[in-house]
């Protein structure tokens, strides 16, 4: 009966938005969230998960930022945050910025260049033994070539690196790269953080919701629109769906609403506006190279080998999924291979027949048969987007004499136990914070990275991931990222199933929103948002 | 008299100091702990920055240390510090308690509201259609998970008033604040009834049977009278028990309803608790329930005695 | 005991006594709720055992173009999102259900007669700690005690059984106890130690099947919330773990995530839990009706 009511108010106030000649932003307003799962700590730069990207990105600035309003994340369309301006010296290993002045943090002590130091320096590792700001570091690989941070004055800072390195500023403009207080504890940073942003925490209590209000000093004039934004913690997903629909909230999560789903928001809320993008999160087969017999890089191949995409796809994404190796594909990736190469790699060929043919051909060579199948384990989080790939896997690794099991493993230990090489075959899921090849590789590839859960170590790749690193040419990197990616696919360092695709939904009063396509991890700084009501 | 209430209490902190030790153990005894857990959330599993969360959380210590810095906080009414919000655990808990009584007031209110008249009714209409259709009613309360029926509920309100109750501190009519808290008290209520029908019942056959009923009965008192003026009366000391039991049986209710409803109580908050393995609000919090539990049934016997002239209490 | 008085009302019911086929049709007139909950559980029992002759499909096997499939002539029951069968789905979950229900009624039935034994038995300290033991395990709510040991002991079929055969475990204990303690001192236990037979001869032989009666009753009951407290436990993510098709998981995540397009997948696995259920507990009533005369309603 309410939504009634709402539906009549939102259609008169169309009508006047459309009888005055000027759109403009409307000041005002609490915009409400649905959140899915209770965020692990309100500290960026300690956590991977946009469960606490998506809520407290709004709290801070970064230095330099993608900019919000274009869809892609690339490296040409980098705007200034809390830098004004960025230069680089003429051999590439020092980043110097200057820093906007007369910015202050929520506590009202004004922010300098020594914060972007005290921030950095802990993030590469520099920062005292007591000092609790950041305990822990999922993103050290990002820092590997940062040598050393240095104050020029108040409102200028330098960053030097040991060699050049093109990607080090899109690192900076992640999400996941905030800038700290150099006088906030770890503690509060964790639990009430305090930033520069537009919208200050009220409040975030443990599973039940975030409350951000908005910054009235804040530094950019006139934003943010929003007065608060109300995130509701709802751990169930169906009471989620049920609660857009039923207008108690503005917004879903990030990428909540599957396919299947977003039928059913359709016909409960005819105007709500969805978009549907690539998460930047692909399904991954992880095997453990340290288990026989997938010592055997033929044994991975054929693991490899024996994936249908298109069952996965039908089932999870009603055949949204997108195709792709390593890296995000075109034309929503920035670096991905051109399809006609994709189709070369093991487990991407368009028959699917001959390439099972072709692995079973290999298992029998290993003494495997319909009636002497090896029999293996596939170990998977215990939660459904984790899960549900993972069944369909089991199903599909028949195909080449593979008898698995599932094991669900408590999401508690799930990643200690991949760590300890606790596991034959694995299911996987790898979001990526930034469409790099940097952060992708460094971060899951290369031999000395705490992510790499396969240990995958080839010396080869390690030499290549530095090379294309270190590429200031863009054409001439992607060419070696395209090579990288193929070596890893034909090693079956992590067989890539899908990358995902979801939809995010909106009530039409909320204006103002880009959802970026390569990542779900930016985009989330909610200053350019308003309520049309 | 005195005696046995002085060891009725002395049995009951004894259960409770056991209770804290069983607890306890059994918490250590759960694979993995709160430091894998937050390091896990960031998708990584460095050791060293592990064993240094674990030493900030004094999880490197002895067990029995542990222990002893646990208990003799409690006694001295504080909690600890959550693991995972870094803040003291009573301000955790504290917040979520109200909702949860609130809740489960409204449930035992609806459950002995419907329980007891459909017992009586029941009991006086024994084996007539009535009856049977009753007693089957009570049993299919009984036999109803309540996480179902609530999902049920929750589907119904969508289609009926397209909307559904998501808890909220601010609820924004009077309506909604009752919808809120009533819809998924009356599931958890419904099954409750269920018992307190069957108790009610039972207990009214048996009285109706005794002599005084026969007599008066015989003396002309109207059936009516009878049955509601003498029979209830005496019947209502079980079910007293009952609902005293129903606090206890209510929490296991509370857990999965306040999880389908999405109301952030002190239930719900227990599971995921248990699912962080955060220690200090688990611990508490189950000392808490088996608290509640130990002093209602403390209680009743305390309300038995006083009901009841003819128990007697050896010592 | 229990039983003597019935076979005398049975007697005098005119019943034919000798035949068992009679006794069974006079206790079905006597007891007709008691005689459909028989058959419900019957019907439980045989589904499970007969689960890979009854269902038509593999439970676990997946299939793209059956994803929330409509109930209909091939998927009698509709299909679950990964497009797996729900009929078949509920049938192999019975035999997860039975063997968790009968498993933890079973496991618990056996420590706590054991328990219970010992305990009247022997009497003095050993029966003291016990008692302390049962009262602090009985300080927690079924559900909340089966949590607790369920996240301990990590999400798999033999843990679940345990975790909630562990609080069922006290009121075994305390109604065997009870009889024993009764019963110690009878006559027929002092005439049998007189003769010289060994005490745990005596316990095994004399004493435990004098508590059979309302032992049965009990665990009839304990069946019911067993497979209740699993279906809890499994919804919340800590029982039974896929592939396993539990009911309680089935309802869980995906489940009520599509309850307004598919509310098969919402409805079906709760009438499974709640009429298996609802059957144990009919027959509960009548076995305590007919076993346990001091208990009748």
């Amino acid at each position: 009966m309410r939504t009634r009511l709402a539906f009549v108010a939102s259609g008169l106030a169309a009508f006047v938005v459309a009888a005055s000649p000027a759109f403009a932003q409307k000041q005002g307003g609490t915009l409400r969230v649905s959140h899915r799962d209770n965020p692990p700590s309100a500290s960026i730069h300690e956590e991977a998960t946009v469960s606490v990207i998506q809520p407290f990105m709004a709290v801070f600035n970064n230095l330099v930022v993608f900019d919000p309003k274009e869809k892609i994340n690339s490296p040409d369309k980098i705007v200034p945050d809390l830098a004004e301006s960025w230069s680089w010296n003429p051999d590439q290993t020092k980043l110097t910025f200057k820093l906007r002045s007369g910015v202050k943090w929520h506590d009202g002590k004004p922010f300098t260049a020594k914060d972007v130091k005290c921030t950095w320096d802990a993030l590469s590792g520099k920062a005292d033994e007591k000092s609790d700001l950041i305990r822990k570091n999922p993103r050290k690989v990002w820092y590997n070539n940062l040598k050393e941070v240095t104050v020029g004055s108040d409102t200028e800072v330098t960053f030097t690196l040991n060699r050049p390195q093109p990607s080090f500023l899109s690192m900076l403009a992640a999400g996941y790269s905030p800038v700290y207080a150099c006088h906030a504890q770890g503690r509060d940073m964790r639990s009430k953080p305090i930033g520069t942003g537009p919208f200050k925490v009220v409040d975030f209590k443990r599973n039940e919701s975030i409350k951000l209000v908005r910054n009235p000093d804040y530094w950019k004039k006139g934003r943010p629109y929003l007065d608060a934004i109300d995130w509701k913690i709802v751990p169930n997903r169906s009471t989620r769906m049920l609660g857009f629909a039923a207008g108690e909230f503005d917004m879903t999560f990030d990428s909540d609403v599957t396919f299947p789903l977003l039928k059913d928001i359709k016909s409960q809320k005819p105007d709500a506006v969805c978009e549907g993008r690539p998460s930047n999160v692909n399904q991954n087969i992880l095997i453990n190279p340290e288990a026989p017999p997938f010592d055997k890089p033929e044994v991975r191949r054929a693991v490899a080998m024996s994936i249908d995409q298109k069952p996965f796809n039908d089932i999870l994404f009603q055949g949204h999924a997108l195709s792709g190796a390593a890296m995000l594909p075109p034309p929503a990736g920035v670096w991905g291979m051109p399809k006609e190469m994709l189709q070369t790699l093991p487990g991407f060929a368009t028959d699917v027949e001959k390439s099972r043919a072709e692995a079973r051909k290999i298992m029998e060579g290993l003494g495997y048969s319909k009636d002497k199948p090896l029999k293996v384990k596939v170990s998977t989080r215990n939660i459904a987007i984790y899960r549900d790939p993972a069944v369909i896997l089991i199903d599909q690794l028949k195909n080449v004499y593979i008898e698995a099991e599932l094991d669900p493993i408590d999401t508690t230990v799930w990643y200690t136990k991949i760590q300890r090489k606790d596991y034959q075959l694995g299911m996987n899921l790898t979001g990526l914070g930034v469409d790099d090849p940097d952060t992708n590789f460094y971060e899951n590839f290369y031999s000395t990275s705490d992510r790499n859960y396969t240990s995958y170590k080839n010396p080869e790749i390690d030499k290549l991931i530095d090379q294309q690193s270190a590429e200031m040419d863009r054409e001439k990197r992607k060419k070696i990222v395209w090579e990288i990616e193929k070596k890893l696919a034909e090693d079956g360092a992590r067989p890539v199933i899908v990358h995902n695709v979801a939809n995010t939904c909106w009530t039409p009063q909320m204006k103002g929103l880009v959802l970026q396509h390569n990542s779900i991890y930016n985009g989330w700084r909610f200053e350019d948002v308003w309520l049309d009501r | 008299m005195g005696a046995y209430l002085t060891r009725r209490f002395l049995l009951m902190m004894l259960t409770l100091f056991g209770m804290s030790i069983l607890i306890f153990v059994m918490l250590r005894l759960v694979p993995g702990n709160v430091a894998d857990i937050l390091v896990d959330s960031a998708g990584i599993a460095d050791p060293k920055e592990k064993a240094k969360i674990a030493a900030e959380l004094g999880l490197d210590q002895p067990i029995f240390d542990q222990y002893l810095h646990w208990i003799s906080g409690l006694s001295r009414g504080d909690l600890g510090f959550a693991y995972v919000s870094e803040r003291p655990a009573i301000e955790e808990i504290g917040p979520r308690i109200p909702i949860s009584a609130k809740l489960a007031g409204l449930a035992l209110f609806f459950s002995v509201i419907l329980g007891v008249p459909l017992g009586v009714i029941s009991a006086v209409r024994q084996n007539t259609g009535l009856d049977y259709f009753l007693r089957i009613l009570s049993l299919s309360g009984l036999s109803l998970p309540s996480f179902w029926l609530g999902l049920l509920i929750l589907m119904a309100s969508v289609q009926w008033f397209g909307m559904i109750p998501i808890y909220t501190n601010e609820p924004r009519s009077f309506i909604d604040e009752v919808l809120l808290l009533s819809i998924p008290a009356a599931a958890v209520g419904f099954r409750s009834s269920a018992l307190i029908m069957r108790l009610t019942r039972s207990s009214m056959l048996e009285v109706l049977r005794q002599d005084y009923i026969r007599t008066a009965r015989s003396k002309g008192a109207s059936q009516t009278s009878v049955n509601y003026e003498h029979a209830l009366r005496n019947a209502l000391l079980p079910v007293v028990t009952i609902i005293g039991i129903e606090a206890a049986f209510l929490v296991g209710g509370l857990i999965v309803t306040e999880t389908v409803f999405n109301i952030p109580g002190v239930a719900r908050f227990l599971v995921e608790a248990i699912l962080w393995r955060d220690y200090p609000i688990v611990q508490n919090l189950v000392m808490l329930i088996a608290f509640i539990v130990v002093v209602v049934n403390f209680l009743v016997d305390m309300a038995y005695m006083a009901l009841d002239p003819r128990i007697k209490f050896a010592d | 005991m229990a039983i003597i008085n019935h076979e005398a009302e049975l007697a005098r019911a005119g019943a034919n006594v000798s035949s068992t086929r009679g006794q069974i049709l006079f206790l079905a007139r006597r007891y007709p709720l008691g005689a459909v909950g028989a058959l419900i559980v019957l019907l439980f029992i045989f589904t499970a055992v007969f689960a890979n002759f009854i269902a038509p499909m593999d439970p676990t096997t997946t299939n793209a173009k059956a994803s929330l499939a409509k109930p209909g002539s091939v998927y009698w029951l509709g299909a679950d999102f990964m497009g797996r069968d729900m009929f078949s789905r509920i049938v192999y979950g019975a035999r997860i259900s039975l063997a968790v229900g009968a498993g933890a009624t079973l496991l618990g039935g056996v420590l706590g007669v054991a328990i219970g034994l010992m305990s009247g038995y022997l009497g003095g300290w050993f029966d003291l700690a016990t008692q302390r033991v049962m009262d602090i395990m009985q300080s927690l709510p079924l559900l909340v005690m089966a949590l607790v040991m369920a996240a301990s002991l990590g999400p798999s079929l033999e843990n679940t059984i345990i975790a909630i055969a562990i609080p069922l475990v006290p009121s075994v204990a305390r109604v065997v106890r009870s009889s024993t303690l009764s019963l110690r001192e009878q006559p027929f236990v002092e005439a049998a130690r007189a003769v010289g037979m060994g005490e745990v001869r005596i316990a095994v032989r004399h004493v435990l099947p004098n508590t059979l009666a309302p032992l049965i009753v009990l665990a009839t009951a304990q069946l019911g919330s067993a497979i209740l407290t699993e279906a809890s436990l499994s919804f919340l993510g800590l029982g039974i773990p896929e592939p396993y098709p539990s009911w309680g998981r089935m309802l869980s995540e995906s489940a009520a995530e599509y309850v307004r397009t598919a509310p098969w997948l919402v409805i079906f696995p709760g009438v499974a839990i709640s009429l298996t259920v609802f059957g144990t507990n009919l027959l509960g009533d009548a076995l305590r009706d007919i076993l346990d005369p001091r208990q009748r309603t």
